[in-house]
This record gives structure tokens, sequence and C-alpha cells, in this order.
């Protein structure tokens, strides 16, 4: 993607945020939540990481891609069992990244 | 009145002083935006304007997740236009606290209200009672005419506070990751942070049977439409998942 494209995108959802933003304190600042919204918006974010996270881990190039002789999905079955079990965000970053660098020394390609 | 003004400077400062704690949480995230942002060749000063113009730590790492995956322009202005849905949820929470106040500050207040600048501001505004105490002591130092809707307006200050403070931390981090980035070998595979950063935050997202349905049908989604070009199966994906979400909470809600 081109620079003037990126910057482009992101003033277009920077603008749209920022309009979510105002919504209901400005623009609509009279009226309630439609009930259909608030429902919507509580599984927008776990879809969205759950989509990104399979997609990071087990696609490549617009292939599904199980490659579990690299390091990646070990380290981050490691991280889901950190997340899991100790509901920390850092601690869970942390015992990824760790668990990549330990499984990259211990089996270099 | 000389003494709103010192009044208003105490509830901004109280503010920025009850956010600093969040920053701890926020910084790691804003160093590894910047460091992912670098990796996915986005350049450092576009990188930092987005930080400003977006202003929104998990649409951003999304943004670069999706650029590094080679997705196209439509695909991820709609998930990050998706994700980002949830403000209108915490504007809607704001309204009747800021809808008495000028224009000019409803639409300032508008710019700050990020996920850690609402969790601590909308705080402050349910600790009305809990504050009286507080305000009664204000009010006795100055005049009385004022009364306690005088001393309870200038919570927008704090509320202003609050987000300059996370505003303010989060150019910073991402200036740091930014710098920080440059000098990070690629064999580091930072760029591996934001996935594990999903993995966390999911993690806790994962309450109720609903949004488990959520994810769990989004991810297999995110595999199923892979092959589709500019990364749209994404967008599926987390349509999918939505559907099924929905899907779930009407048949437990049948189910009672």
């Amino acid at each position: 993607m081109s620079t003037t494209t990126l910057l482009l995108l992101l003033a277009l959802v920077g603008g749209l945020t920022y309009l979510y933003r105002y919504a209901m304190i400005g623009l609509f600042a009279s009226r309630s939540l439609p009930a259909w919204l608030h429902a919507l918006c509580r599984h927008i974010a776990p879809a969205s990481f759950a989509a990104l996270t399979a997609s990071a881990l087990f696609v490549a190039g617009g292939e599904v891609v199980f490659a579990f002789d690299t390091p990646r999905p070990w380290a981050a079955l490691v991280a889901v069992l950190v997340a899991w079990r100790t509901r920390n965000v850092l601690a869970t970053i942390g015992a990824g990244m760790a668990a990549l660098y330990l499984l990259k020394l211990l089996f270099p390609t | 009145m000389a003494h709103t003004g010192t009044s208003a400077r105490r509830e901004f400062l109280a503010g920025c002083r009850d956010e600093a704690p969040l920053l701890l949480g926020v910084a790691p995230f804003g160093m590894i935006y910047g460091i992912a942002a670098l990796a996915a060749g986005v350049p450092a000063w576009l990188a930092q304007l987005a930080s400003a113009i977006v202003f929104a730590g998990a649409a951003q790492l999304v943004i670069v997740q999706m650029l590094a995956a080679g997705a196209g322009f439509v695909p991820i202005a709609l998930t990050s236009g998706l994700l980002n849905l949830r403000h209108v949820l915490y504007s809607a929470s704001m309204a009747d606290y800021v809808h008495h106040l000028p224009r000019r500050w409803r639409l300032l207040l508008a710019y700050v209200l990020t996920d850690e600048a609402y969790a601590v501001a909308v705080l402050r505004y349910q600790q009305r009672h809990a504050g009286e105490a507080d305000q009664a002591e204000q009010a006795d130092s100055g005049t009385q005419a004022g009364g306690m809707d005088q001393v309870a307006d200038l919570r927008h200050w704090y509320f202003l506070g609050a987000g300059f403070t996370l505003w303010a931390g989060w150019q910073l981090s991402t200036a740091a990751g930014l710098l920080f980035g440059t000098t990070i070998p690629p064999e580091w595979e930072l760029d591996f942070a934001v996935p594990l950063t999903f993995i966390a935050l999911l993690t806790l997202l994962l309450r109720e049977r609903a949004g488990q349905a959520a994810a769990l049908v989004a991810a297999l989604g995110a595999l199923a439409f892979a092959a589709l070009p500019y990364k749209l199966g994404l967008v599926a994906a987390i349509v999918l998942g939505l559907t099924a979400g929905a899907w779930t909470v009407r048949r437990l809600e049948h189910a009672r």
C-alpha cells in the first residue's frame, strides 16, 4: 500500500472513530442507543481478535498452513495457557515471547 | 470567580494523577505498536501521526497486523471501523454527564474518549455521592452561592486531565517504540507481540458463552476464508462470528 493510500486509510479510520466518540455526546445527544447496537458491540472485540490471531498463526499467503514444525504456534499455545491461568496481559506477552526465543534456541533452523 | 479556576485546575490534575497508573499498562502497547508499524513498512512519521488521528490502541494494532499480512484498504477500514464501534457505547454512557457542556467542550472530550480515559472518567462521574464530602468541603471554602452543581460541573476538567494524560502517554510510548524499533534486528520477531496481545485481550473478554461462540466461529472463519483476496476473509470471519454470537444470545434466551 502506498504511503498516500495509507494516509487516506488512517484519516478515514481516525475520522470514523472520532464520529463514534462524538456521536452520542454531540450528534445524537438527545437520543438513546438502539438495543441492537449495544448487543452488536459486545462481540466485536472477541470476534476481531480471534479472527486476527487465527489468521496470524495459521494463514500464510492466502493459504491455511499448520506449521507445527515452527516455533510460533507453540509459543502462542504457551501464551494461551499463561493468559488463561494469570489473566495478565503483560505476563501473557512476556511468556509468549520467552517461549518463542527458547524454542528458537533449542531448535535452530 | 477566581475560585473556579483553582478548582478546575485541581480537577484536571486529579484526572492526570488517577490516569497515570494506567499508563503502565498502555505504554507497552504503544511501544509494540510502534515496533510493529515499522516492521509492517509504515513510515515512522505516519505511524506517529496515526497515534494522534486514530488514537485507539487496539485498532492501530489491528491495522499494522493487517498491513503486515498484505491486507487491502477496504478490509482494513471495515475491520478497524467495526472494532472501534464500541466507542459509541462510551459516548452514550458519557452523554448524561456532559450534555450540559458547550459544544467546544464536547468536541474536545470526544477526542480523548478512549477505553482507558473512559474507564477513569466514568468512575469519577459515578462517585457523585461518595465525593460529596469532598465537594461540600470545597463549597465551604468558596462561595456558598455556587452550590453543589457548580462544583460538580467541573468534573469535565477531570475527564480532560485523564484524557490528556493518556494521550501524552500514548504519543510518547509510540515514539519510544519507533525509536527502539529501528535498532532492533528482525530476528527478535517483536512483531509476534501483536498476536500475543490479541490472545491476552481475548482471554479477558471471553467470559460469557455468546462471546466464546463469536470468537470460535470468527477464528474458524478466518481459516475457511483465508483464500479471499485483500484479506477480505477476515471481515467475513468477523461478521460470521458476530452472527454466531447474536444467535447464541437468542438461543440462550429461549432456553431460559
